[in-house]
């Protein structure tokens, strides 16, 4: 469990006992390895996706002991099962890697991979301290700083103020696993920026990706092998968690923006976020998620415009997703078409020749940049022109769409209008929350009642009078996101059990058949030794089993956006 | 000598009604000073000026009122008006001018009760020869929909009193919003989404086009008719052409599907809802609004309403984790636990989900 970072543990000097503390949250990332795996391969490659996963099933590893390991031996050709059953546990990803197990060589290959993995910040290097809890390291430090001469001298609030920045920088230091410095230039990891010049990113592409894939790896292993030495065999490396938050929390930003954009403005979008998240360590400087209304405003490193335009496919048409600035005259659509037609060439074609590529880059940020989801903004830092995403911002509005989606499932549009009349106006009596929604006040009331049931919303008395005579009272209803988030996060954590007792017991039920198909002379020979009903039954298994473990890692989305991003 | 004071005064005070109609508005305030100014009255002479209009109340043809620091003024009446008046008892008068005092909002019952003091007995005699005699008018109150109301029955009740334009006799007009807003919606997303010109698909037979192209349902030639679908780019950012409130405002009452004419207020109020409906979103403060969907798929979401409206939510935004699982709308998700009467194990929602789900 600590080669798994699952408990924390710690000795201290004094007594010489060792505590035990669990960790949960490595415990739940656990949940999620299936969907950072995912990233990894559509970002690097299947190759880069194997290794991630072993790291992950060791929970930590030196780089020689990986040099040893004969699944990471062979290259990304022959290894064919990982990416089947990716969406699911750690384990299974396991399993398949061993299925496809070979014993094509190319210990060339790790290296570079570790590398690129390390440079965009997936891996980080483990440290002593992290086997502690955050407040056993806290203590410690604290203890170190008052230790220090010049510090005992000191009272009072100056004495506070200096343990305290002491130990934030110590603990900084000693928890820091950080393994991108040496391998960023111009804010860019290696390796990265070749890739990216390939092709356009989008999911068909992506697929050509993989099948070319041995080629871009020697190329790119071409590129590192002139400057760098391998990495130093005695690192022990895990994956870093917080990272992965970073660039999944990215991927539901594409994701809000594809849902109302271009496919042009999502691709430029995504080269903006991918730059912002080379640079980008966490997704929150502070372990809580502060409240609504009190969260400040969080901006990513600025990204030059220029260094956005660099990144975008050359090939990507920019100029033909976005309408004239110009309004064309009415068009009575009765046989002046042509005329129109003429028009409409001639400010295409200045759109395309006149102005240039990073000029129509800004526009498609622009174009981001505006409500409802303002999922950029625009700076201009002495002349430069820069776009920064705002996250606290983005983040909360991802929060709210999930809650939304939940309230509209649940209750219907009516509800969420009201409910989104109650969050933009605060708190509302009955009478002033009809004049906006402009609802019956039967529907009014109705939806209101079962919001209130379910708990989504709640009333507030407020009594004109000492009497509170309820015909004295003003009846305020309000709607409380902090709250509903805690409560719908506990209710997904147990929905999320509750899928997998459920597969638990649905594997219960064929626990026989299993145990048959999973023999080791059977398995991997399923077609030579079952029937054919046999067959089917275990095609049904497995789809729903992957059912299950999908819900479960959709549930995990939601948990991500309440808790994580 | 009393009677000569007598017919005097009234003639003074018929020349200062006629002056003060002539010389001010029938709105106006008149202080003391005011009608002194109007050198009717002999030598500023306060006693006699105080007696003219005394007479003048008596005729209803001045009503007495409390201007600004306690001063005394008056108001003009038309003369049909205090025809009217004077024909009242004096219990009637007094109800219709706390009536008449609240002007376009009109007055509870029980509120006319406390400032005459009248009793309830005789208070209902009034009003009943005043509504009688068509003085007077009940209205109904959207904020208090079980007051008794009162107003003079030449007025119009004020949008406090019915709620505003979207209110028919004081109840929310559902079908009249619903039309607007969908109007609106459609106004909105056709200004909002620039419509790529199908020139690149067709660019050969442009002539065919034109010629087909106006909508009218060609019988021949069945293919060229079937219009490719339309494609929609949005407009880059500060793009000036977006529908301002006035725009939209002339457009719903141009398009004749309001009996009555909208106020920019009503259509701001719309717009509103619209958007916290996440239809529309408003840019520049307010002032104009993008529509969230292009003109194509409002249509189609609204030609598809009619028939069954659950079917609309399936394919929104709805889905997540939380609302695919059937946890997520499980009844009895608060009594669920391992061992429980209500378990994982024997869910009933599981089974059918899955079956659902795989189609087996």
């Amino acid at each position: 469990m600590i080669q798994h970072h699952l408990i924390y543990h710690y000795t201290s000097y004094d007594e010489g006992i060792t505590y035990y503390e669990p960790n949960p949250q490595a415990a739940y990332y656990l949940v999620r390895s299936g969907k950072i795996l995912e990233f990894v391969q559509d970002r690097l490659g299947k190759y880069a996706a194997t290794v991630m996963s072993t790291i992950m099933f060791l929970g930590h590893a030196q780089i020689s002991h990986l040099e040893t390991l004969s699944e990471l031996r062979h290259g990304p050709r022959e290894l064919n099962g990982i990416d089947d059953d990716i969406g699911g546990e750690k384990s299974e990803g396991r399993v398949n890697g061993h299925n496809g197990e070979e014993t094509a060589e190319q210990p060339a290959l790790l290296h570079p991979t570790l590398r690129a993995l390390a440079s965009h910040g997936y891996l980080i290097r483990v440290r002593d301290a992290q086997f502690q809890s955050y407040a056993d390291n806290a203590l410690d430090a604290e203890r170190a700083i008052k230790s220090r001469p010049d510090v005992k001298q000191m009272k009072g609030k100056r004495l506070e103020e200096t343990v305290l920045d002491g130990t934030l920088t110590m603990l900084r230091e000693k928890l820091d696993g950080d393994l991108t410095r040496g391998f960023l230039h111009n804010g860019v990891p290696r390796g990265a920026n070749k890739r990216l010049g390939n092709g356009p990113a989008d999911k068909s592409a992506r697929v050509d990706f993989d099948m070319g894939d041995e080629n871009k790896e020697d190329e790119w292993s071409d590129d590192e092998t002139g400057d760098t030495t391998p990495m130093e065999s005695g690192m022990v490396v895990r994956v870093n968690y917080e990272k992965m938050d970073v660039a999944l929390r990215n991927r539901r930003f594409l994701d809000l923006a594809e849902m109302h954009s271009s496919s042009a403005t999502v691709q430029v979008y995504e080269c903006l976020l991918r730059r912002i998240e080379y640079q980008t360590k966490q997704c929150r400087d502070i372990v809580e998620i502060p409240r609504e209304g009190e969260e400040g405003e969080q901006y990513s490193v600025a990204i030059a415009l220029s260094a956005v335009a660099e990144e975008v496919d050359p090939q990507l048409d920019l100029a033909g997703s976005i309408g004239p600035m110009e309004v064309l005259p009415p068009v009575s659509r009765r046989g002046k078409r042509l005329l129109d037609e003429d028009g409409v060439n001639g400010t295409s074609h200045q759109d395309s020749d006149a102005p240039s590529r990073t000029y129509e880059i800004d526009q498609h940020l622009s174009l981001l940049s505006q409500p409802p989801y303002n999922l950029t903004s625009k700076r201009v830092v002495s002349g430069l022109i820069t776009w920064t995403v705002e996250f606290r911002h983005l983040a909360r509005k991802l929060r709210h769409l999930e809650l939304e989606r939940i309230i509209e499932a649940r209750y219907g549009d009516v509800a969420l209008r009201v409910i989104r009349v109650l969050h933009a106006k605060g708190k509302l009596d009955e009478k002033r929350l009809q004049e906006i929604s402009l609802l019956p006040f039967k529907d009014l009331r109705q939806v209101l009642a079962s919001m209130q049931s379910g708990g989504f919303v709640d009333l507030q008395e407020v009594p004109r009078d000492a009497q509170r005579q309820p015909s004295r009272t003003i009846y305020l209803w309000f709607y409380d996101p902090d709250r509903i988030r805690n409560s719908i996060l506990e209710d997904t954590y147990k929905a999320m059990s509750r899928c997998l007792q459920r597969l638990r017991f649905e594997r219960g039920r064929l626990k026989e058949f299993l145990e048959k198909t999973e023999r080791s002379d059977v398995k991997g020979n399923e077609e030579r030794y079952l029937s054919p009903a046999e067959l089917t039954l275990l095609g049904q298994w497995r789809s729903k089993e992957a059912l299950l473990l999908d819900e479960i890692s959709r549930l995990d989305e939601m948990v991500a956006v309440m808790r994580d991003y | 000598m009393a009677s000569s004071a007598g017919s005097s005064v009234s003639e003074l005070c018929a020349r200062l009604y006629d002056a003060c109609l002539k010389n001010f508005p029938p709105d106006h305030l008149f202080y003391q000073q005011d009608l002194l100014g109007l050198g009717i009255v002999p030598k500023n002479d306060l006693a006699l000026l105080l007696q003219c209009t005394q007479s003048l109340v008596d005729q209803k043809l001045f009503r007495l009122l409390q201007g600004k620091n306690d001063r005394l003024a008056w108001k003009i009446i038309s003369r049909e008006d205090a025809e009217k008046l004077q024909n009242l008892s004096p219990d009637e008068s007094l109800v219709y001018n706390v009536i008449h005092s609240t002007g376009r909002s009109g007055i509870w019952v029980r509120a006319i009760g406390t400032r005459t003091n009248l009793h309830k007995s005789i208070l209902d005699r009034c009003l009943k020869s005043l509504e009688g005699k068509n003085y007077i008018k009940s209205v109904h109150n959207v904020k208090f929909p079980s007051r008794k109301m009162y107003m003079l029955a030449g007025l119009a009740p004020s949008e406090d009193v019915t709620g505003g334009a979207w209110f028919t006799d004081g109840v929310l007009d559902e079908n009249f919003i619903n039309s607007v807003a969908g109007f609106i919606e459609w106004k909105v997303s056709q200004k909002s989404w620039y419509e790529v010109p199908a020139v690149q698909q067709h660019r050969n037979n442009k002539r065919l086009k034109t010629a087909d192209g106006n909508g009218i349902t060609n019988h021949y030639d069945t293919d060229q008719q079937q219009p490719p679908p339309k494609e929609y780019i949005p407009f880059p950012a500060g793009y000036q052409g977006y529908p301002t409130i006035a725009e939209l405002t002339a457009a719903v009452n141009a398009s004749g599907i309001t009996p009555v004419r909208l106020g920019e207020e009503s259509i701001t109020q719309l717009l509103e809802m619209l958007c916290y409906d996440n239809k529309l979103v408003a840019l520049n403060n307010g002032e104009v609004y993008r529509s969230v969907k292009t003109p194509e798929q409002v249509k189609s979401q609204q030609a598809r309403k009619p028939p069954g409206d659950d079917s609309g939510i399936d394919d929104r935004l709805v889905r997540n984790g939380m609302t695919e699982a059937p946890c997520g709308h499980c009844p009895v998700f608060k009594l669920c636990a391992p061992g429980g009467a209500v378990s994982p194990e024997s869910c009933e929602y599981f089974d059918p989900w899955l079956e659902k789900a795989l189609g087996f």
